[in-house]
């Protein structure tokens, strides 16, 4: 059986500077990311976590690669749900301009498998990334009615 | 050996029927999706062509229509000798409204193992997709360079 890896690619009518600035930065991160927040000194070995809004822990990992504005590679260990138990995987994005356009593409892979993580973010990517295409086109995020449900209920 | 598929979820902020007229209409088409126009009638059984500059790139015929749920259609492309003796594959949108979003997913299935036209298509569909929300959520689709997606014969 092969490993489960997760492969996605967006094109946005950005510049490679905003794209990059995007995924690394925490107040930006917490506007299309649904309320989570990327937080890291970004430099290499250095620690990342991905603060979940609506989890007790964190998403925990290192900074693998951080070359602006074209590639960045981090790993991604999340603490709950039982996933804290699989080893972590690693995210790669790499950002090539196209005339007035950024190709962004996402490699998520180092996945068990069977892995839940894997399922998680198989169906988190295509939103996130939908948002961040958004906020940086139409300065407008996406809001996912199911976390707006979530809110509602949870006030 | 994973079946050999192509899968692409996006969400965009429109209304389901805004969508499916883009997906269906060649007045839409043509600004997203490469100056491609969609020669069919629409039902279910006809004939279905995607003509890009007045040539026919790839034809098929259309297995649902169910606006603005379900779209689908069989899909084999025609300008290659090698592309031209794979079986056909199939294309389906599924469109599911989201409060203000739609979430779009498209599966691009049944290639034969090693099939030339799944590497085109890989490429492709995030380009196109990408240009469709754009087009939808700014009012103006993405000019996207041909060149750019590395495909074999589409320049």
């Amino acid at each position: 059986m092969s490993k489960p890896e997760f492969v996605y690619v967006i094109y946005i009518a950005s510049t490679p500077e905003k794209v990059f600035t995007a995924l690394t930065d925490a107040k930006m991160s917490e506007q299309y990311w649904a309320g989570n927040r990327v937080v890291s000194d970004w430099k290499i070995g250095a620690a990342f976590a991905l603060k979940l809004k609506r989890e007790e822990t964190d998403v925990t990992g290192k900074v693998l690669e951080y070359d602006p504005p074209r590639r960045l590679a981090y790993s991604f260990h999340p603490q709950h749900g039982g996933m804290e138990a699989e080893p972590p995987s690693r995210v790669t994005f790499e950002i090539e301009q196209q005339k007035d356009q950024v190709r962004l593409t996402i490699v998520h892979d180092g996945f068990e498998p069977g892995s839940k993580a894997f399922e998680g973010i198989s169906r988190g990517w295509p939103f996130v990334l939908s948002s961040l295409k958004s906020y940086l086109e139409v300065g407008k995020v996406l809001r996912a009615h199911w976390y707006e449900d979530e809110q509602q209920g949870a006030a | 050996m994973p079946k050999p598929e192509f899968i692409y979820v996006t969400y965009i902020e429109t209304a389901a029927e805004k969508l499916w007229e883009a997906l269906t209409s060649s007045e839409f088409s043509k600004r997203y999706w490469f100056d491609t126009e969609l020669k069919t009638d629409w039902k279910v059984g006809s004939p279905f062509a995607l003509v890009m500059n007045g040539t026919t790139r790839d034809v098929g015929e259309v297995l649902e229509f169910d606006r603005p749920r379900r779209l689908s259609y069989t899909f084999r492309h025609v300008l290659s000798e090698e592309a031209r003796k794979e079986r056909p594959t199939k294309v389906l949108f599924v469109l599911e409204p989201h409060g203000k979003l739609v979430k779009l997913t498209l599966t691009h299935e049944d290639f034969e193992p090693g099939s030339k036209l799944l590497d085109g298509i890989s490429k492709g569909w995030p380009a196109i997709l990408a240009s469709l929300k754009t087009m939808l959520e700014t009012g103006t689709a993405l000019s996207i360079p041909p060149a750019a997606l590395a495909i074999e014969g589409f320049q």
